[in-house]
């Protein structure tokens, strides 16, 4: 079930109405009508895989209460570390077994040895990812004494499954979401409108934007070898906002849907593609993700204390996992070593938190060089992004040396009887937008908003892509 | 909750207002356009002679030029429709009748499209606009699963056929900018030589097909003689076979399949390039004039 999909729009009123108007409504009560219709909602993918879910959920449900009932540090140390490496075995054995079986017959077919690896070609559970770092950083919390664990089973239940973050994140963190489960929501009118106008926008980033985006990025990608420099460069650009769009805009959804519930969840993109640069872009895209390697990888590793070598060391580790949880695939690893290459030079001249404050473009100079820096990050975010869509490494070289060999600028016209230019206007309007309300969650709310609503209803209806419309990028992950 | 009520009973009410105002505006637009393809073009015209139409899929668009009948006199128009199915060009045919024309002879290209009675969504989607103002195509598609949704829900037709009939198709419309499917009387050429040239009709086999029947009831309840035929593929497609056996299920098609056997004359496998069209539409012609189809 999409939430782009019209399953979701019958799905949600009816969650919706259960919950605020159950008898005898108390947090117990509201948290039940969430797990169950969370549970569903998980369901309707594969009903097999609730199963997974459910003894994800349960192991680290009582490795929890067994950790904090331990009071030897051995004991501790147990159920966190059986915990940790069974959940990471079946995230290995789902998304990267297949992986690391063919890597290693061909690595060892380099030597000479043929080797058939047994293939288990298993589907990738939705959500995996998302739900298995979920329970890790509630584990490790425990185990380092920020968090006590939960004991009512029905919140913890919830606080893993809740269907708005359930499959592709935020990867919310107990100390944020669990206190909000444990008492009981009263409806909140302005809480709840701006929840419906971020959906709304949400979805004029999936259809209209991410999705229309998609069309011309595949047709590129796919066809690379029979494209000029000036569709290559385009074909990148429209990619770095389809995944912007679809991801982002699932991230709106997701906390609008919640919203609806009486429920905040973590903010996850902060206009990345406004960044000055590699630093700051990190700090503001899939924010949940990120500060998840932070706080526990990066600093557990030492973080940035220590030398200058060990430092760069972690920010290499950092990356390297990051493209690994993307998926069991080179490019993602060569998409996390590169930027883990624009990073570099920052944190070795110390600017890599240079980028803090807030900025305001103005008739100067220091605003031109801001734009400047804007538009670096954003060409080098570009390049990373080829790596990121292109099938295997080769096909990402291949692209980029076409791209910049190629030298011809005339606009192509493709099978699906468009040209590969027509787009921009529409990319640049959305950017313009985003631009001019950067400092808001949406940009709905405030003055016009009826006519802001009806205009983005408009563009859902009239621009979005439903005949045919996509997965959400990050779903496989 | 109840100002929650209120704010989501708006939302709805621009939902549909919405969809209502696109849906005639678009309606509007696709209705009075005429430059863009051959359903508008039939749509907005009336009563039309024609001595000769051809009519079927692409492989009759590209392989038919209509003009070499017109320099012999004979008035003649190319109907086909690149990607059409035959069950939309029967219904074509009844949006012809409907609008008056007098056709004495059709061309119609059976040969690949009788291995199955399957539909054409992308046709389909141009015919859409013209649901509410012509009988004929409501008719037509009465006993579709969706009728129901593409008749009554506002813009859902638009949505379902998007990339056909969207966005940018409808402001080529408003802003009256002219395809090339109307030009050439209807004839679309195409260049170049095909390379590696490959088609596989193994699986292929020709079927009772129900929207060729009933374009051979409509052209004899309106006395039209019809001439189905089926057109060359290139040489490398081996589709003896295929096309020899399309005889047992209709005896009455005309086998052209290896009237054209060059690969310099092929654009692809399917496909004619320019001087394949003209040597084909030649033979054609000839046999025509002939009086080699009674």
């Amino acid at each position: 079930m999409f939430f782009n999909s019209l399953q979701f729009a019958y799905f949600l009123p009816v969650v919706f109405l259960a919950y605020w108007f159950i008898p005898n409504k108390s947090k117990t009560s509201q948290n039940i009508v969430l797990t169950v219709a969370s549970y569903y909602f998980y369901s309707c993918w594969d009903w097999r895989f609730m199963f997974l879910l459910l003894f994800s959920t349960l192991l680290v449900y009582f490795s929890g209460l067994k950790l904090e009932e331990s009071k030897a540090e051995f004991s501790r140390k147990f159920w966190l570390w059986m915990t940790v490496i069974i959940s990471l075995a079946f995230l290995g054995i789902f998304k990267y077994y297949d992986f690391f079986a063919v890597s290693f017959a061909e690595l060892a077919s380099g030597f000479g040895l043929h080797l058939d690896p047994l293939l288990l070609k298993l589907i990738l559970p939705v959500g995996i990812s998302f739900y298995t770092f979920h329970g890790l950083s509630y584990i490790i919390d425990i185990y380092f004494k920020r968090i006590e664990a939960e004991k009512n089973f029905i919140d913890y239940f919830l606080f893993v499954s809740y269907f708005p973050l359930l499959v592709a994140g935020p990867i919310e963190r107990a100390t944020h979401l669990l206190p909000q489960l444990k008492v009981k929501r009263e409806f909140d009118f302005e809480k709840a409108k701006e929840g419906i106008y971020q959906i709304i926008w949400g979805l004029v980033k999936k259809v209209v934007v991410a999705d229309t985006c998609a069309m011309y990025a595949n047709a590129v990608f796919d066809n690379y070898n029979s494209m000029n420099s000036l569709s290559l460069v385009l074909g990148a650009v429209y990619f770095a906002f389809q995944i912007y769009g679809d991801f982002s805009g699932y991230s709106d959804i997701a906390l609008g849907t919640s919203k609806l519930f009486g429920i905040d969840l973590l903010k996850n993109f902060d206009f990345p593609y406004f960044s000055r640069d590699i630093a700051e872009f990190w700090r503001k895209w899939h924010i949940s993700l990120t500060t998840w390697f932070r706080d526990y990888i990066y600093i557990p590793l030492g973080g940035s204390r220590g030398s200058k070598l060990f430092q760069i060391r972690n920010v290499f580790i950092i990356f390297l996992v990051s493209g690994f949880w993307h998926g069991a695939n080179w490019t993602f690893i060569a998409w996390g070593l590169i930027n883990a290459l624009y990073f570099i030079p920052l944190l070795v001249l110390n600017r890599s938190r240079n980028n803090l404050e807030a900025f305001k473009i103005s008739f100067n100079l220091e605003s031109l060089r801001i734009l400047f820096n804007i538009l670096i990050t954003f060409t080098i975010t570009c390049l990373a992004w080829i790596f990121f869509r292109a099938k295997t490494i080769h096909d990402a070289i291949a692209y980029i040396q076409r791209m910049v060999t190629d030298l011809h600028f005339a606009p192509q016209y493709f099978s699906f009887e468009r040209y590969n230019y027509e787009i921009i206007i529409m990319i640049l309007l959305f950017v313009m937008v985003e631009w001019n309300n950067r400092y808001k969650i949406e940009p709905l709310s405030g003055k016009y908003s009826w006519l802001k609503v009806s205009l983005s209803i408009m563009a859902i209806v009239a621009l979005g892509i439903f005949t045919d419309y996509k997965n959400f990028i990050y779903f496989q992950f | 909750m109840k100002k929650f009520v209120v704010f989501i009973a708006k939302l709805l009410v621009i939902v549909v207002l919405s969809a209502v105002v696109l849906d005639v505006l678009y309606t509007m637009i696709y209705v009075n356009s005429s430059k863009r393809n051959k359903i508008e073009y039939v749509y907005n015209s009336k009563g039309k002679n024609f001595d000769v139409v051809f009519m079927g899929s692409s492989r009759t668009q590209n392989h038919m030029m209509a003009k070499l009948f017109d320099e012999k006199g004979i008035k003649a128009y190319n109907f086909g429709m690149s990607g059409s199915k035959l069950d939309e060009t029967a219904l074509l045919l009844k949006l012809m009748l409907e609008r008056n024309y007098k056709i004495k002879n059709i061309f119609l290209d059976v040969d690949l499209n009788l291995n199955s009675n399957s539909k054409s969504e992308g046709t389909k989607a141009l015919y859409m606009p013209y649901l509410h103002c012509s009988e004929t195509i409501r008719n037509h598609y009465k006993t579709e699963a969706s009728y129901n949704k593409l008749l009554y829900i506002p813009f859902y037709r638009y949505i379902e056929g998007d990339a056909k009939i969207g966005f940018r198709e409808m402001f080529f419309s408003l802003t009256n900018k002219k395809s090339n499917a109307l030009d050439n009387f209807g004839y679309f050429p195409l260049q170049g030589e095909g390379r590696n040239m490959k088609y596989d009709l193994s699986d292929y086999k020709p079927k009772r097909n129900f929207a060729y029947e009933e374009i051979k009831a409509i052209c004899k309840k309106n006395n039209i003689h019809l001439i189905a035929i089926a057109t060359p593929m290139c040489p490398e497609c081996q589709s003896d076979a295929y096309f020899n056996s399309i005889k047992s299920v209709y005896p009455e098609v005309y086998n052209y399949e290896n009237k054209v056997t060059d690969d310099k004359d092929f654009a692809s496998c399917g496909h004619m390039n320019v001087d394949g069209a003209r040597l084909f539409t030649s033979i054609i012609l000839n046999d025509f004039i002939q009086n080699k189809f009674h």
